[in-house]
């Protein structure tokens, strides 16, 4: 026989579980917006059945857990081209800094620069006596170095900003993993404490090994007896191993060049990982610091230095207005150590224009072989082993990062549809639908309600047995 | 498919962010009238842009090269044309003073015109264009003759690009015109073809000038001194050849005023050309002297001399034509590169309009849908 008392017992467990099913749906409600959150479904299951005899009686619901939805693969999926997406945008936005560092579609720059300098020799073969088109000769150099050093400069800007962005991820990937130390920590004290699983750590753990993903290359696995996640960056930075993190440090060095390196104990040997990382934002911004920044570099220092050398050669051969030899028009260090920063026109010729040579005879104020001579060096295909024109091999690098800047700015695209694509997928499983909660609402207040009736019915039962004397 | 509330603002927030980004292009476009605002937008066409601007630039560079040559050319023709007809008035007046039954001028008033015409002469050899003396070679700064008719300048061509790698002499050397040195077999003027393009061929040049310079004032001092320099089988020969083909008889006349040497000497230096102010210093002293056959021995010499001022004028006329013609061609490659640049940067305005308008109206409806959807939910409906 069953008892009252228990109908009044599957009515109150009937009410406590519709709560706690409120109580998780108004959760999934608020976190509706909130990054990494996984919704959470309340299962419930049949208590133990009452023996009687023969019979089993039911004694109604209880939770047997409170589960995340989520698709473990898709998570795996969405860290990886996540990483490959901050890869591709970091190069894409160094790219698009460098193709405005050389784009001159509608400001002049370099390229306009280097034909008004060949210009304006031109002009002084037209005119070798006056000192009007030495001076133009004089401000077209001048504009010509500045151009080269404006070019160069944000040349270094993109650098110094690549080195100061893989800086600071680094140092956020080091707070990333105390915090995943710390939910490690978390999650452990949980899941034995109380058997159940710590749903919504383990939703920001996630979270967080998506983000430090996309920052760096990482490998992860998590112990499944202690529900810890161990982290390590690159091949042997070690970032988190059970509740302690570590750190990967930085520092600058000679060349102004952030290197990665880690420590195996205090103090200890630092072993220089810069080499391993290859993905996230850290590796695309590490791969435009070594590859593309740096051959422009290296191209814009050659061609400035095959312009000067070029041009100092023609006009050592020739005669100024004061039939003197010609001197070095730009000082170009001897030693072979050029950098753009030293180059600058001869101090002679900056004081005295008449210092600049345009015949190739003494005492011939109208010969202008040697200007005619110098500017001809434009169309000469002099750099690159003799394949292209000062001209051309600019141009060509113009063209080169135009592609490279257009390949990675498409690749992004790509990429981005994917990881939305991937996205679409996680929310569609893990993501809080409103109209699903309100479902639930409304089932689980009907059910909270029906309970209740429960309780009042028993009560009623209570009071009819008890008034049967009476009656 | 289950689809969540974020699913759908995700979804919703991307396709704004999309048409944004594509009306955010084209507004660009319209903008600046360009599809290449950058080069990643094409990044062949952006350096083939690049190429054609530095192309124009040095089109229009070379125009007005062009210009500033045909100036100083035209300014030479005009000069040599008047120098002509000088030329042609000494030369009647020699043949009025050359008849011994002349019956008009005296010869002492034709000397004296001829002194005249002789100033004139060192006046027209002076001349300037702006501040440079046109037939001082690449002394362009200092008078080229003395009264004397001594030049001061020397055989410099100067060369004026007219084209990507060729050259044209913008001006005519004194040397040439008026002592008649260094011309060809026809009395024409030698033109220097090759123009060094690097410092190779600069270094060659150096040197082969170096040793021009040299035999030139070696011609120089010969003349001077009226020696004859043997100098080498080649000179020889050319030597021989030259008297060969019969030089007017003043060149061996065996009457001929001592002082008229010069003719002698320019067979043996290689020269076909007539020193125009020694010619019409001889016509004068001649004149002065009464001594008829002098008198005629330069009426030669003065045909010469017209030949040769008539051929530099077809030479520097030859030159204009030349330039002309390279300097329309430079027009209209001008207007070429810019079409085609034109074609390869500009935006087709239509099409933007067009496009831009589609997006527009895309944009427009995605935010009006996006605010439809975005505020139904079934807790609208259970009230």
């Amino acid at each position: 026989m069953s008892k009252i008392q228990g109908l009044m017992d599957v009515g109150k467990r009937g009410m406590a579980v519709s709560q706690s099913a409120l109580q998780t749906a108004s959760h999934n409600i608020s976190n509706k917006s909130t990054e990494g959150y996984t919704r959470q479904r309340v299962e419930t299951s049949a208590s133990p059945p009452q023996n009687e005899g023969p019979l089993r009686i039911g004694t109604g619901t209880q939770i047997s857990g409170i589960n995340r939805i989520n698709n473990p693969w898709i998570e795996k999926q969405l860290e990886r081209e996540g990483s490959q997406f901050a890869f591709i945008e970091s190069q894409s936005q160094a790219l698009g800094r460098l193709e405005s560092a050389v784009n001159e579609q509608s400001v002049k720059s370099l390229n306009s620069s280097i034909g008004d300098f060949f210009g304006s020799f031109r002009d002084l073969a037209n005119s070798p006596e006056s000192a009007l088109p030495r001076s133009q000769v004089r401000e077209a150099a001048g504009n010509l170095i500045r151009n080269f050093k404006d070019v160069r400069r944000q040349l270094d800007n993109v650098s110094t900003d690549l080195n100061k962005g893989i800086e600071l991820s680094v140092k956020e990937s080091n707070g990333i993993a105390k915090e995943i130390a710390d939910l490690n920590t978390k999650i452990h004290d949980i899941e034995i404490s109380s058997n159940g699983v710590a749903n919504d750590e383990r939703d920001r753990r996630d979270l967080l090994v998506k983000k430090l993903s996309e920052k760096l290359d990482i490998s992860y696995a998590e112990d499944s007896k202690s529900g810890m996640l161990n982290i390590t960056a690159g091949n042997t930075g070690m970032l988190v191993a059970g509740t302690t993190s570590g750190e990967i440090k930085t520092y600058t060095n000679e060349k102004n060049k952030i290197v990665i390196y880690n420590e195996l104990s205090k103090g200890g040997t630092k072993f220089d990982i810069t080499d391993q990382f290859r993905k996230g934002s850290i590796g695309g911004s590490l791969d435009m610091r070594e590859s593309h920044v740096q051959n422009l570099m290296t191209s814009l220092d050659e061609l400035a230095y095959g312009i000067a050398t070029q041009v100092n050669e023609a006009h050592q051969e020739g005669y100024d207005r004061y039939d003197q030899e010609g001197v070095n028009f730009f000082d170009v260090p001897q030693d072979g150590q050029f950098s753009l920063e030293n180059l600058k026109i001869n101090d002679l010729i900056m004081e005295d224009v008449g210092h600049i040579a345009a015949a190739a005879k003494v005492g011939a104020p109208g010969d202008n072989t040697i200007a005619n001579v110098i500017q001809e060096l434009q169309f000469q295909p002099t750099m690159a082993d003799g394949k292209y024109s000062f001209d051309d091999f600019y141009n060509t690098k113009v063209g080169e990062i135009g592609s490279l800047a257009a390949r990675a700015n498409s690749n992004l695209e790509t990429q981005k549809n994917t990881l939305d694509q991937l996205k679409n997928v996680r929310e569609s499983v893990s993501g809080v639908s409103l109209d699903e909660e309100a479902a639930k609402m409304i089932e689980y207040q009907k059910s909270y309600e029906a309970s209740a009736r429960m309780i009042k019915i028993a009560d009623e039962m209570f009071d009819t047995v008890l008034n049967l004397k009476r009656l | 498919m289950r689809v969540s509330d974020k699913m759908n603002q995700n979804q919703m927030l991307n396709n704004i962010q999309k048409n944004r980004s594509e009306l955010n292009e084209l507004q660009n476009q319209a903008a600046t009238m360009k599809k290449i605002n950058k080069p990643s937008d094409d990044p062949v066409g952006a350096a083939q842009v690049l190429r054609m601007r530095t192309e124009n630039k040095n089109l229009e560079q070379f125009d007005k090269n062009i210009s500033y040559a045909k100036m100083f050319l035209e300014n030479s023709e005009s000069t040599l044309g008047q120098l002509s007809d000088a030329i042609v008035r000494a030369k009647e007046l020699a043949l009025q003073g050359a008849s011994d039954t002349n019956s008009g001028l005296p010869r002492a008033m034709i000397s004296e015109e001829i002194s005249q015409i002789y100033n004139a002469v060192v006046e027209m050899s002076n001349r300037r264009v702006g501040d440079r003396y046109m037939f001082g070679g690449y002394q362009t700064l200092e008078a080229p003759f003395t009264q004397e008719g001594e030049y001061l300048g020397d055989s410099g061509q100067i060369q004026i690009q007219n084209q990507k790698g060729h050259y044209l002499p913008m001006n005519i050397s004194g040397s040439h015109v008026f002592l008649g040195e260094n011309l060809g077999y026809d009395s024409s003027v030698k033109l220097m073809t090759e123009v060094p393009k690097t410092v190779e061929e600069l270094r060659d040049y150096v040197i082969s000038e170096e040793t021009k310079g040299i035999q030139e004032k070696l011609f120089r001092d010969t003349q001077q001194q009226g020696q004859v320099d043997v100098r080498g089988p080649a000179s020889v020969d050319r030597a021989q050849r030259v008297g060969g083909i019969g030089e007017g008889g003043a060149a061996v006349d065996p009457n001929a005023d001592p002082s008229a040497t010069d003719s002698t000497l320019n067979v043996v230096s290689q020269s076909t050309g007539v020193n125009l102010f020694q010619t019409m210093t001889e016509l004068e002293t001649a004149l002065r002297a009464d001594d008829t056959k002098g008198i005629q021995s330069t009426l030669g010499s003065l045909d010469k001399a017209l030949n040769q001022i008539n051929l530099a004028r077809a030479d520097i006329g030859g030159r204009l034509n030349q330039m002309t013609a390279t300097s329309d061609g430079i027009q209209k490659s001008i207007v070429e590169n810019k079409s085609q640049n034109s074609l390869t940067e500009d935006a087709d305005l239509f099409k933007v309009m067009t496009d831009l308008s589609k997006s527009d109206s895309a944009l427009k409806a995605t935010l009006e849908t996006s605010s439809k959807i975005a505020h139904q939910s079934l807790l609208d409906f259970l009230r």
